[in-house]
């Protein structure tokens, strides 16, 4: 590992275990109830004695975010090539869209919930619709800003509308297309803790649910870190992937 | 090649109805070069599209080969001042393209791989960029992508070379050498060339009769046959007889530009 990434990774981790400290000594010191904010020591110890449960209920979470993060991914990249491809379609849909991505999301699990019950239904859809529209936007965009010189170009090699999107059109989108994966998926996991917290008994929103109801909280804080940390890995699994995949669109 | 009483109407989005070219009437000889020159706005790169067949004339017609331009001409070359080279290919796999293209369309002219690759690194000789053909279009330099950039406009061995300012983003002595570069892979090809430059040495350099265009609405305003033989020297521009003829066609445009400004 390079000096630089040792820094990259080092710096945050100083600040954040300087804070977990802070957090530990400030417990007892500003004589806080437990209850009301344990300190870290506790909640470790939380996660240690609950860690079954936790597992299960971080696997149904990871399941549901990815069921709904997948069908999203499909979903935008075919509405993001329509809409990139066709002035038309454009024009028709993406006021719409711009629309429907501004109501906020949690209003919509109540509706969810009365059509498919509670249960990972509501979980995979809430996570579907949150993480379609960056991926649509994305690919639509790269799509749109190809330039008018290389399609003159290619349309003068008698190429078709169809060869111009494969060869130059597709390839061109990618950088965009996985630099939205890593947003996406990110608010696919909102979207699924959001529906587990109301209506769900299974995943980790359900789990933290019912500790705050129990008034565990310890647990609560635990599922929080281990929400935490699940965000931060998809995220960096899928900044990982970018970079791999499209370095070309990096400069050196 | 031949037009006829060209016209090009459009209208823009406040409805008003510009006339970008009027009766636009001229004969390009096989294997010849023309340049079109002219202030901003003459209609020079919308005369290149209809030349092209990528825009439709709403007047007249234009003639290649004996017969009339209503779509895009297949296997013709073109090369912008922007390269758009495709950052995601390197320098060799930008060059075959066009092939790339010409075999899905079954075209008969598809040379085979091996031949294309061939094609490919010969012209890359030619323009000095030999061993650059598995570099990234990134890692190269301004005139070096441009170099690739004509490279690509004459692999498939067009008929019809259509240069749209080509080289005005180079610097001075990156554009002579470009200039010489040209001229040296036109010996080699007979194809036809329309050059539009705002660049009248360039025009002088490169072209057997440069067209002087005005503007409101665009149309030919004059006429001048280049005689120097080819192969041109840079010594022969800059020389009494190159000089004389650059100085009358800036005179040509300029009271144009300051009348209407």
């Amino acid at each position: 590992m390079s000096r630089a990434n040792v820094r990259r990774l080092a710096l945050p981790l100083l600040v954040f275990v300087g804070l977990l400290l802070v957090w530990e000594a400030a417990v007892p010191a500003l004589r806080i109830q437990p209850i009301i904010l344990p300190p870290p020591s506790g909640v470790a110890t939380a996660i240690v004695e609950t860690a079954g449960p936790i597992a299960f209920h971080a696997r149904h979470t990871l399941v549901t975010t990815l069921i709904g993060f997948g069908a999203a991914v499909g979903l935008g990249l075919l509405l993001g090539f329509a809409i990139g491809a066709s002035v038309t379609v454009n024009d028709a849909l993406y006021p719409l869209l711009v629309g429907f991505n501004s109501i906020p999301k949690a209003a919509v699990v109540p509706l969810l919930v009365m059509w498919f019950g509670i249960g990972a239904v509501p979980a995979v859809l809430t996570a579907f619709l949150l993480a379609f529209f960056p991926v649509a936007v994305n690919v639509a965009v790269g799509l749109a800003t190809l330039e008018s010189e290389l399609r003159d170009v290619l349309r003068a090699l008698g190429a078709s509308r169809w060869q111009i999107f494969r060869k130059v059109g597709v390839p061109r989108t990618m950088p965009l297309f996985f630099a939205s994966l890593k947003v996406a998926v990110s608010s696919a996991f909102v979207g699924s803790v959001i529906s587990e917290t109301v209506a769900s008994n299974a995943g980790i929103g359900y789990l933290m649910a019912v500790a705050a109801s129990d008034f565990n909280t310890r647990l609560a804080f635990g599922g929080l870190f281990v929400l935490a940390a699940m965000g931060v890995l998809l995220y960096g699994v899928f900044a990982i992937v970018e970079r791999r995949v499209t370095g070309w669109a990096y400069a050196e | 090649m031949s037009l006829r009483d060209v016209g090009f109407e459009y209208v823009t989005s406040d409805r008003r109805v510009i006339r970008a070219l009027e009766g636009v009437s001229l004969d390009i000889p096989r294997g010849t070069t023309v340049a079109f020159v002219g202030p901003s706005g003459c209609g020079k790169s919308t005369l290149l599209k209809l030349i092209a067949g990528l825009l439709t004339t709403t007047r007249g017609s234009v003639v290649v080969d004996g017969r009339a331009v209503v779509g895009p001409l297949k296997h013709v070359g073109m090369a912008f001042q922007n390269p758009v080279l495709l950052p995601w290919r390197t320098v060799l796999d930008n060059l075959l393209l066009p092939l790339e293209i010409m075999r899905e369309n079954g075209d008969p002219r598809t040379p085979n791989r091996v031949a294309g690759r061939d094609r490919a690194l010969a012209l890359l000789r030619t323009v000095g960029l030999d061993g650059a053909e598995h570099r990234q279009p990134r890692e190269l330099s301004g005139g070096m992508r441009q170099r690739v950039s004509l490279c690509r406009a004459l692999i498939h061995e067009p008929a019809l070379l259509l240069l749209d300012e080509p080289f005005a983003a180079l610097d001075a002595f990156t554009r002579e050498e470009m200039w010489e570069l040209h001229q040296a892979l036109g010996l080699d090809r007979a194809f036809t060339g329309v050059l539009v430059t705002h660049d009248l040495r360039e025009a002088v350099f490169l072209a057997e009769t440069i067209y002087v265009m005005a503007t409101d609405p665009g149309r030919i305003a004059h006429v001048h046959p280049v005689t120097f033989p080819v192969p041109r020297t840079l010594g022969e521009l800059y020389g009494p007889a190159g000089t004389e003829l650059i100085r009358q066609m800036r005179d040509e445009i300029r009271p144009r530009r300051e009348a209407s400004a």
